[in-house]
């Protein structure tokens, strides 16, 4: 019904009526939490974190790395090198690692012994994220078939919708693709219930997935940036993270499309405009006006391309806390993020760091909804 | 994809889109649609009833609108106090009858009659004026009970006066000429009207109590804290409306020669329908003398004319007060979107083609470094929006901040700083005269002179009215930057004439010439406009010939230079095309080099955008103008080039930290000095290869 009556403002407001994204309020207040969370790691091109037994393990590029839990300070740990760009790391019940690796597919296994499966090329070329579901098989994110996972900006300004939800069945090796049309599904979580929660990023929303039924029902929506990884949290909620902001000059570029395809054919694509996952150094990055230095400040609320946004949700996936790092923060394009016993970790990888915080207790956070 | 770009081009330069906004702004536009209303009505009854434009019948018309129209400008006074009169009737009616008691029963002279008939006209009004304006009661209630008491007072009088009125009449050829007299064909008490109605339009529109009137009205608590006597206004107002209400009765009075019991019955009603089908607005402090005259007119023909077609007395009143209805409904809707529909048409932007960017990688001298990273800051946090910095010959330093105020940095080593002169508005662009005066370009005044004692002089503020431009151009809005010919000639830009100081960034959305040349000529006092339609007009500076300058056009990313004197006067000619950024201010500098502040770089989307004004235009409906899309300007960079045009070498601040936007440089003893608009501090840097002890006085002056 919601559908219906969209479709119809947008027809009759095609041209002329005004755009905006939902505003950052209520629990997504903006703070500078995420801003001032420790930061534990600096590594340009850190992606991901899981937690592993008394291991909390993180990609960058082509490597794992691991410090041991909790965590005492020092250096980490190289455990593995692979043969390309990992492009999502998961931990299995049984203790081993599923590590996707750009190209090639999945390996499974323990640090020194990995086993690969391989995956069609269309595939493996842009796997955003994996978690093991109740029959044992691991359902994989493909966020587009069309592009690789290092273009997803060019995914997302060509209105990508071709991503889909894999299930890998570890014995055989063989695949099954039980969700398809979807905008860039970056991130997945198991529930409760047996179906998956997928971050459908170009759509700024949550679905849960049946892998029976195929069944696909919105748990969240309209959110105000676009989402990256989703894990659990402790107590049975989620964490979200999310990749880059939606600016309505994001939005309205994405509906002018006479624009869009001559900026896609004729200017780089780091000249674009577009949400990015940190804020850009170069001399020839758009602008927008609200962003412009101001008497040697630019201000936190300025339209950046870049944000650092991190939500957790209960487990009816409803936001009940927020973590930021504004427009004149560093903390950007959030990746990963990982909950233990020892807080949570979260992975910038706009910035290259991977940053500890502890969470609301659950009483502070009820409190908060309360207010 | 050519010819498309070429038809597109073709398009934006034949029809011209900013039009229909700037024809919004006018104030007049609010009589359009009235006055419109006005002729279609005359066109219909000059097809409907045969013979209706003769000269008896626009007599006719011409001595009652005259009357109503006198009542209907009383009307207008009081609603443009915030007000409303609906005694006009009952006033009306007693000053009748005061003006034919004295002149038909007392047998006064006329004079003695016509101050007679204005004093009740007076008192009637002061009485309004006084429970309203001091006692602060409700102008509908007040005037109600006031029509209703003179109505009574009317009643009483009259059946004991109206034999003695009609068995009389007086013997004054002047009562008569008001009466039944014209000249070529125009009735004497029409004149009278015109001439009052003029009066009453320069005293509305351009005198001073007028502009209280409108603002008590508009806006009561601004125009009173705005220190305007409110009460004594609006007191005002309601004499006044008695006074002109009183005029009318005199008119009416030489032409009847008699009154009756319904004298000014229901004539409130007619008069408010008249000034609000005029377009008056019942809000107050909207509406002028036109917007009655024409609702008078426009009603007087209406009922005229349904007598004429034979309408039944009932129909005619049915009719008129549905066309106030309509009135009244269609003010509303149209103060309520006027504004509206102006912010949506008035940004009009246009095609901009721009060559493909230069790509300072692949240049020698535009690659970028970081010889601004180790600049010296001057003032950090002292100062905010310091447009151009300038050094005087001993060494002093002075910039314009946004607080509206010059300030100066005591050499040499700039830890001092004083204000030098508030002038009221942000300067920006600085020279200083041979003769040590510091002109400025303030941002929405003109251009002003700071003699070295710090007294602040107008220089000049209005420039030749184009002749076709819609928006008055007279006012300099923006004036920029300004520099001074050998002769003592002042040249200034003018960046756009379209926006205001704070709008500058929506001149940057359109990229249209909105903005222009202009000389000041300092031996006849004259300023005139010398060159029109640049695209954002920046900075200027002399060349060494003292016969050209060269100017910035900031959206074009180019430099022109302009022959002011000498055998090529009038050329202007491309300087430096296809600049890797925005030029601001230009500045002579050693080794006759020139130095060219770059306010921000061009970004390759940008420049698509400018060549799709289609697009622009959207975004500016669609999304909130801190979220549109701008060339970046959190980096700037300063060129220094020949005076043939060529690229010498470029300074950058890489990070953008402490100079992000560079909007002017000022180069002195081996120093570059910084300014920034949107920045808090000034920086300098040393030169690398500068004349050690050259100044700019040195090089526009001579020696001391």
């Amino acid at each position: 019904m919601s559908d219906l009556s969209s479709w119809i403002v947008n027809m009759l407001h095609r041209r002329d009526a005004g755009i905006s994204v939902p505003a950052m309020d209520g629990v997504l207040k903006p703070n500078s939490r995420l801003e001032d969370a420790t930061c534990i790691l600096n590594m340009p091109g850190i992606d991901d974190v899981v937690a592993a037994g008394s291991k909390l393990v993180v990609s960058a590029g082509s490597s794992l790395l691991a410090f041991p839990l909790p965590f005492g300070g020092g250096d980490p740990e190289t455990i593995s090198t692979f043969e390309g760009a990992i492009s999502f790391l998961a931990v299995l019940d049984d203790g081993r690692y599923a590590v996707g690796v750009t190209g090639k597919g999945v390996y499974l296994g323990v640090p020194g012994s990995f086993t690969l499966i391989e995956l069609a090329p269309e595939l493996s070329a842009c796997m955003m994220d994996a978690t093991q579901v109740a029959d044992g098989r691991l359902a994989i994110c493909i966020g587009s078939l069309r592009n690789p996972a290092n273009e997803w900006k060019r995914d997302l300004m060509e209105k990508g919708r071709s991503g889909c939800l894999c299930l890998l069945d570890l014995d055989t090796g063989s695949s099954d693709i039980v969700a398809e049309d979807l905008a860039f599904p970056y991130g997945v979580a198991a529930r409760a219930e047996g179906s998956v929660a997928v971050a459908e990023s170009w759509r700024h929303r949550i679905v849960a997935i049946n892998p029976a039924s195929k069944k696909r029902t919105v748990l969240l929506e309209d959110l105000p940036a676009y989402l990256s990884r989703i894990s659990p949290a402790l107590n049975g909620g989620y964490w979200l993270t999310f990749l880059a902001p939606r600016r309505q000059l994001f939005e309205f570029v994405l509906r002018e499309d006479g624009f869009r395809k001559e900026m896609l054919e004729t200017v780089d694509s780091e000249e674009w405009v577009g949400p990015s996952l940190s804020a850009s150094t170069r001399y020839d990055h758009p602008l927008q006006q609200g962003a412009v230095r101001q008497m040697g400040i630019l201000k936190p609320w300025a339209p950046s391309s870049s944000y650092g946004l991190v939500v957790r949700c209960d487990e009816n996936m409803r936001p009940v806390e927020s973590l930021h790092s504004r427009a004149d923060g560093a903390l950007h394009g959030i990746t990963g993020i990982c909950e233990t016993d020892d807080g949570v970790f979260a992975v910038s990888r706009g910035a290259g760091k991977l940053v500890r915080f502890t969470g609301d207790s659950a009483g502070s956070a009820a409190s908060e909804v309360q207010s | 994809m050519a010819a498309k770009d070429e038809l597109l081009a073709l398009r934006y330069r034949l029809i011209p889109d900013r039009l229909l906004g700037e024809l919004l702004t006018k104030s007049w536009i609010d009589n359009v649609i009235p006055a419109l209303a006005l002729a279609v009505t005359v066109i219909i009854m000059t097809i409907l009833i045969p013979g209706y434009l003769s000269a008896g019948n626009m007599a006719d018309l011409g001595r009652q609108v005259s009357e109503m129209g006198l009542i209907a400008l009383a009307m207008t006074v009081v609603i443009l106090s915030g007000g409303i009169d609906l005694s006009v009737g009952s006033m009306f009616a007693l000053c009748v009858l005061t003006a034919l008691t004295c002149m038909n029963v007392a047998g006064l002279p006329i004079g003695v009659s016509l101050a007679a008939t204005l004093a009740a006209g007076l008192l009637c009004g002061l009485l309004n004026g006084v429970l309203i304006g001091y006692l602060r009661l409700r102008a509908f209630i007040t005037t109600l009970v006031t029509l209703v008491i003179f109505r009574a007072l009317y009643d009483i009088i009259f059946p004991r006066l109206a034999s003695a009125i009609v068995g009389s009449f007086p013997t004054s050829a002047l009562w008569d000429l008001i009466g039944f007299g014209d000249f070529f064909g125009v009735p004497v008490s029409f004149l009278i009207f015109a001439v009052i109605a003029i009066v009453l339009h320069i005293g509305l529109s351009r005198l001073r109590p007028g502009w209280r009137l409108r603002a008590v009205g508009g806006a009561r608590r601004s125009a009173y804290n705005a220190g305007i006597n409110v009460k004594f206004t609006v007191c005002m107002a309601y004499v006044v409306s008695g006074l002109l209400t009183a005029t009318a009765a005199f008119l009416f009075s030489a032409r009847l020669g008699s009154t009756g019991a319904d004298t000014g019955v229901g004539l409130e009603i007619t008069v408010l329908t008249a000034v609000v089908l005029g377009g008056v607005s019942l809000g107050g402090g909207r509406g002028s003398v036109g917007n009655a005259i024409i609702g008078t007119v426009l009603v007087l023909i209406l009922s005229n004319s349904l007598i004429r077609l034979s309408m039944p007395g009932s129909v005619n009143q049915l009719i008129l007060g549905l066309v106030l209805v309509a009135a009244v409904l269609f003010d509303r809707k149209w103060i309520k979107n006027r504004s509206k529909i102006l912010s949506k048409v008035y940004v009009s932007p246009t095609y901009l083609p721009l060559r493909d960017r230069p790509d300072p990688g692949d240049d020698d001298y535009l690659a970028v470094n970081d010889k601004l990273g180790g600049v010296e800051l001057i003032g950090l946090g002292a100062v905010e929006g310091p447009e151009d910095v300038i050094l005087d010959r001993d060494g002093n330093l002075y910039t314009g901040t946004r607080h509206g105020n010059i300030v100066r940095f005591f050499g040499p080593d700039f830890k001092r700083h004083e204000v030098f002169a508030r002038i009221g508005g942000h300067p920006l662009g600085l020279a200083f005269s041979p003769d040590g005066d510091l002109l400025t370009c303030v941002g929405g005044m003109g251009v002003y002179r700071v003699t070295p004692q710090g007294v602040v002089e107008k220089v000049t503020d209005e420039t030749n009215r184009s002749l076709l431009s819609i928006i008055d151009d007279s006012r300099l809005r923006l004036p920029d930057d300004l520099d001074i010919a050998p002769d003592g000639r002042v040249f200034f830009s003018e960046a756009t004439i379209r926006y205001d100081m704070s709008e500058w960034a929506v001149d940057a959305l359109e990229g249209r010439g909105n903005g222009r040349l202009i000389c000041y000529n300092p031996h006849t006092g004259t300023t005139r406009t010398v060159l029109r339609n640049l695209i954002f007009p920046n900075g200027i500076t002399m060349c060494r010939d003292g016969q050209s300058l060269l100017f910035a056009e900031t959206w074009a990313c180019r430099i022109s230079r302009y022959w002011f004197d000498g055998p090529s006067k009038g050329r202007v000619e491309i300087f430096m095309d296809n600049l890797p950024g925005y030029p601001d201010n230009i500045n002579r500098g050693s080794n006759g080099a020139y130095w060219v502040a770059l306010l921000g770089m061009r970004t390759k989307t940008f420049d698509l955008a400018m060549r799709k004004p289609a697009f622009r235009r959207r975004m500016a409906k669609r999304i909130a103008s801190d979220e549109w899309m701008f060339p970046n300007i959190n980096r700037g960079c300063v060129l220094q080039v020949s005076e043939a045009g060529e690229l010498m070498d470029s300074y950058w601040d890489k990070a953008g930290e402490n100079h992000p936007s560079i909007t002017s440089t000022c180069e002195h003893r081996g120093w570059l000095y910084l300014g920034g608009v949107s920045n808090n501090r000034i920086g300098r840097v040393r030169i690398e290869n500068s004349v050690p002890d050259w100044t700019i006085h040195q090089d526009y002056w001579g020696e001391r």
